[in-house]
Order: structure tokens, then sequence, then C-alpha cells
């Protein structure tokens, strides 16, 4: 569906690039779930997507057919929830759904017929007559994508749909992606959290500094530190700890920890082992799969939160 | 040319533009009940200054001549200017505490001196003023009343060497007629200042566009268009397109205004009678184009609801000081006047009041019409410019 080749974007008046080398594919029926801190270039690469930044180095493809050509021809197949409330608030639900119902280019009764699948499937039936600024922060993300889902779209750009909203907003907006995914729709969702991505996504590509650091399938990026041993010692530095891996792996430094992937046949008891012989006391250490926090942790060198 | 589905979005938005403005009421307050307050203000407050009435002023006589020519000078000041009030026994103290406007005091000699031939002996009617009372009616008050002895003695004289008599002023009257042109270019209070704050509404629309689109930037509604397709051409036409209606019902609601409203409320009426009603359309249609292409360049330029609320206002309280909505620039010093040339509304104002005054024919009015329309014009290519610039960032 989505092919993105070695997309690259500076803002001007900016000493870095904001996207660099980002090649990534999305298929339809599949979440791609995007993870990455603020400046990290997900909102850059969403806004491509939507048509909002031209493109300067690299492809967009949908279907095989350049972006630039499909907005010309058909610019609602792509469609964006945005992170902020994209509507009228002293609209009603149903006249906001009407005039983008119309910016969308449907009319006369398949409009009516749009808005009301749209009404049901966001569950807004109720607040259809309500102005959009009375409605609670949950329900204004729903109206968010309600709007999105009105042209029907092929691929659906969720940009942290769920800041701000209450937790059963949240697993409301969750369920709906996945349902949207299971109707063939091709998904991508930016998020700060990444028990989201876990619970929702087929693929996962994480993000920082505008270049993708890691890309896969969320089974394959959570067994990538299958035989990652992480210590800190207390009594030796680091680098010296490292020489005595060596033989045993690939040992870095990671922050305050050691972080060493085990060659084929060592077991965690041998490198520890080895560290001890060597006189250092361990004060802490893990092994085993990654958990996304612990993979992104260990790729960017910070939290998600941690902004 | 816009293609049918092109048509059917921005009717959509301008639809959409509509509601939004009809429910907000700040919005139609500053747009509609601010200009009308200004005007009744306005009006009533610089009535006098427009037209200032001679008759009616409180006053009051010292008549000391008990003589024929004393009475027949009194007769006449008091069919023009109303009955006086009762002399206080210290009229100069009433002048000064502003109970009496002023006093005319006659010498006992009055008939006496004036009907005798030769070069009178001595000051007979004296004119006492209160301090506060503007110049220029001291001087109608001081030149109506030379007059009025002058053609009195004159009388006097004739009846008495000719045995002609002439009296009643109506020699006077054969002599000068005088009349004031209702279609003079001295406008009163309100042919004043309903055009002057007509257009100042009309280019406030500034402020409701720029606090729009610094809204619907910051809460991406303006992206999500752009992402459905809607061109910023067409979006900045839907933002535009229902302010033109907004200006024209603002025209109409002004002068009904000054029409219907001020009289009752004892100012002056606005008359529309014998107007070229085309060349009022004509010059309303491009006072309009200027209004909202300015608003709509502003209005792309400006970023925050900070600088919306501050920029707008000011440009237009400044545009319409300069331009003579707030002083009319017949009275401005000839520097001040020139700079007025330079301000779009003082073109709108005095197209405005050539078509209400002068009841000028569309061709009359062809250089402020032509102003205004490349005015507009510059500021809706400015507009799309900045617009395109803006939704790129």
């Amino acid at each position: 569906m989505l092919q993105i080749n070695d997309l690259g974007y500076q803002y001007p008046h900016s000493a870095k690039p904001a996207l660099d080398g980002i090649s990534l594919t999305a298929r339809r029926g599949q979440v791609l779930g995007l993870l990455g801190p603020n400046g990290a270039g997900k909102t850059t690469l969403i806004s491509h997507l939507a048509g909002l930044l031209p493109i300067q180095r690299g492809q967009i493809l949908i279907d095989g057919v350049p972006l630039e050509q499909v907005r010309e021809d058909a610019p609602t197949r792509i469609a964006v929830a945005p992170q902020e409330y994209a509507f009228y608030p002293t609209l009603s639900v149903r006249e906001n759904l009407q005039c983008f119902g119309a910016a969308s280019r449907i009319g006369g009764k398949l409009r009516e017929e749009r808005i009301a699948q749209s009404l049901a499937f966001s569950q807004l039936e109720r607040f259809a007559d309500t102005r959009a600024a009375r409605l609670s922060g949950g329900l204004k993300r729903r109206l968010n994508l309600a709007i999105a889902l009105l042209p029907s779209p092929e691929l659906v750009l969720f940009d942290e749909p769920t800041v701000g909203v209450d937790p059963q907003s949240r697993a409301f907006i969750l369920e709906a992606v996945k349902t949207l995914a299971r109707q063939g729709i091709a998904v991508i969702y930016t998020t700060h959290y990444m028990e989201e991505i876990e619970a929702i996504a087929d693929h996962a590509l994480i993000m920082d500094h505008g270049k993708v650091l890691r890309d896969g399938t969320l089974s394959d990026l959570l067994s990538e530190g299958a035989t990652r041993l992480r210590l800190i010692v207390g009594n030796m530095d680091a680098a010296t700890v490292c020489d005595h891996l060596a033989a045993l792996g690939a040992p870095r430094i990671e922050g305050e920890y050691i972080v060493v992937t085990l060659d084929a046949g060592v077991s965690p008891a041998t490198a520890i082992a080895a560290v001890e012989s060597a006189g250092a006391r361990i004060e802490q250490l893990d092994y085993g799969h990654y958990n996304l926090e612990h993979l992104f942790m260990a790729l960017t060198q910070r939290s998600l939160r941690d902004q | 040319m816009m293609s049918r589905p092109q048509l059917a979005i921005l009717a959509a938005l301008v639809r959409k533009e509509l509601t939004v403005l009809l429910r907000d009421g700040h919005a139609l307050a500053s747009l509609f009940l601010m200009p009308v307050i200004f005007i009744v203000i306005m009006s009533l407050a610089l009535k006098d200054i427009y037209n200032p009435p001679l008759f009616g002023r409180a006053y009051a006589v010292d008549v000391r001549d008990k003589g024929p020519l004393a009475d027949e000078l009194m007769k006449r000041w008091v069919e023009k200017h109303g009955e006086p009030k009762a002399l206080p026994a210290d009229p100069t103290e009433a002048l000064r505490r502003g109970k009496l406007r002023y006093v005319v005091a006659i010498e006992p000699t009055f008939s006496e001196v004036v009907s005798a031939p030769g070069t009178p002996s001595g000051v007979q009617v004296r004119l006492i003023a209160d301090p506060a009372l503007e110049i220029s009616l001291f001087r109608a008050t001081e030149a109506e009343l030379s007059a009025l002895v002058g053609e009195i003695r004159a009388e006097a004289l004739q009846d008495r060497f000719t045995g002609l008599s002439t009296k009643g002023g109506q020699a006077i009257r054969l002599l000068v007629s005088t009349e004031r042109l209702t279609l003079s270019l001295h406008p009163t209070a309100v042919q004043q200042n309903v055009p002057a704050w007509l257009i100042f509404g009309m280019f406030f629309v500034v402020n409701a566009i720029a606090n729009l689109l610094v809204q619907e930037h910051d809460n991406g509604t303006l992206s999500r268009l752009l992402t459905l397709g809607v061109s910023p051409g067409i979006q900045l036409l839907s933002k535009g397109l229902p302010y033109l209606i907004v200006n024209c019902l603002q025209a109409a609601l002004m002068l009904a205004v000054g029409v219907w409203l001020m009289p009752v409320l004892g100012g002056d009426g606005l008359s529309l009678t014998g107007i070229h009603w085309g060349s009022l359309a004509l010059l309303l249609a491009s006072l309009s184009i200027a209004a909202v292409g300015m608003a709509l360049a502003l209005a792309s330029l400006i970023r925050t609801h900070a600088q919306a609320s501050t920029i707008g206002p000011i440009l237009n309280v400044l545009m319409a000081a300069l331009g003579g909505v707030m002083v009319p620039r017949s009275i401005m010093p000839s520097a001040m006047q020139t700079l007025a040339g330079y301000s779009p509304m003082n073109w709108g104002l005095e197209g405005l009041m050539a078509v209400l005054l002068r009841h000028a024919d569309p061709g009359e009015i062809m250089q402020p019409v032509l102003s205004l329309a490349t005015f507009g014009s510059v500021m809706l290519v400015a507009a799309v410019i900045l617009f395109k610039r803006r939704t790129r960032q």
C-alpha cells in the first residue's frame, strides 16, 4: 500500500534534517506503530503523508503511484486523525461531519450515509446534535476519528490520538484502530505510549533524530535482545569489564549499563562468572527478551517520556 | 473557473463560516453593534459642531430704552431667537456660570441716537457672551445683531427723510436672499458619522477574520482541509465571501440607523432621496473588497490571538484617525490632509460623502472606486501568497 524510500527533509533555517533517509512499508490490514520522542521526526513524516510538506528528497508511493499524483487525483485515499481537535467547536457534531464531508467531495445521499456510518463507528449518535465544544476530551477524539473516516480512506494516519484522554476512551480508540485494520485499512499510528504499540501494532518502527533506528515486526523487535545481558558493576570501570567480556560476545557501554550480546552457545552464567572472577561486583543485571521500553532506551539512550 | 465539486466545497465552507459567525456573539457585536453605537453617540455628541443652532440658546435682554426702535429691535430678535430669559440681578455672573449664553443690552438713548442723522454719539447696543460660547457662534450673533441695528437705523432714516416706510425688514429681505443648499459639502453630524463609522465597521472585519484564522491554524482544521485536498485559494475565498456579505449587511444597517433611528433619537436624519444607487453599490463593493482583502492579508500574517487582538484594532484606529473617520479631513491642517489621502478609509469616506451629499454618479466616484479596488486586489494577492506560506509552516 505505502512505500517510502529514502525520505529526507530539512526545515528552512534548521541546522539538522528533520527526516534523514527514512524508508518504510505499510500494508493493508496492518497497523504500523511509529515510536519516537519529540523531535524524532514522526510529525514531519505524517505531514509528508498528509500532503502538508513537499518532498525534498526520496520517494513516497501509494500502490506504486507517487504520492503527489495520488493527492492530485484522490486526496481522500489518505486520512489523518490529528493530535489536535481539528474541527469547528461552535458547530455540532453533525454539522462538522457535513462540512468535512462536503470538503471530502462526498455529496448528497452518500454523504448522509457516510455520516451515519461514521457516527455509528465512533459511537457518537447520541451526541450528533451537540456542539463540539461541549463534548468531553474522549468524545472529541472520537469526533476527530469520525471525520477522518468519512471519505472511506485506504490509509489512516493517527497522530498521538490518545494524548489526554481517559482510559475508557483510550481503550475505545485502540479497539477502533484494530477494527479498521481488520477491515483492510492500512494504519500508521504514532504514540509516546509503548504499551499501545504493543497492544495494537503488527509492525513497529522506532525513530529518533529523523532516522529509523529499528524497523520490524513486533515479535522480531521484542526478541532482538534474546541473548543480551545487561549489567551494572560497582567496583570496576566499565571499559575493563568490557575487556573481560570481549571473548564471550560483543560488549558495549550504554549509559551506566554494560550491554553484551552473547555469542551463540555462551550462557549468561558463563559471562557472569567471567565478570566475577575478574573481581567485579555485579550490582544489577537482566537477561533475555526486550520489552519496547528497554529496546527504545537501548537505541536512543533516553526514555520516551523523557523529552 | 472552479469545477462543480470545488463550488460545492466553497458553498459548504461559506455556510460553515456564516454559521460560526452567527454563533459568535462577540464578533457580531464588534461588527454590527459597535459601529451603530459610534454612529449614535458621535452624531448626537457632535450635532452642534456640524450644525450650530443660533435659535433657542438661553439669552436675556436689558432694554433701558422705552422708544419704538428698541421695541422693534427686540421684536425682530425674539422672532428669530425665541423669548428671552428673565434678566438676572447679576447678568455677568449668570454668563460666567453658563446659565445664559449671551445678554443684549440696549442703552436708554437707543431710539434717539439710531434715528438721528450723522455719526452716532456712542455705543447703544452691547452684546455680552458666555466665555464658553463657541467663537463662531459669538461672531454669528454679533454679525446678526449689527445687521439688525443697521437695518432699523436705515429704515428709521428713510422714514424720517423720505416718508417711505419699509418697516419689518422687508427692504433687506428683498435685497438679500440666503439659501443653504441641502446638497452642500458641509455635512451634518449624521451625514459625517454614518459613512465614517460604517467604513470603520467594514474594516473591522480584520479582527474577526484574523482571530478565525489563528484559531483554525492552531486547532488543525486548516491543515485538515488541506489534507482533504481543499486548496489554499478556496480556503481563503471561503473566509472572504461571507465577510463581503457581512459588509453588505453592515452597510444596510448603518444607513438604516442614519435614516430612521437618528431622527427618533433627536439627531438629524440621513436622507437617501435622490442619491445614485448604482454609485452607492459600486462604492460599497469596492470598499468591501478593500476591507476584506486587507483583513485576509493581515490575518494570513498574524500568528497568535494576542496579535490578532492588538494589531487589527490598532491599525483600524490609526487608519480611521488618519482617514477622517474620527476627525473630518476638512478641519485637519493641510499636512494632515495630505497624509489622510493615503488612507483607504479616506478614499472610501470621500467617495461615500460624494454619493450621499452630492448625489455623485458612478463616473464622479471612479477615482476612489478604482483606488479601493486596486488596494483590495493587491491585498488579496498578498493574502494568497502569505496564506500559502503559512500552510507550509
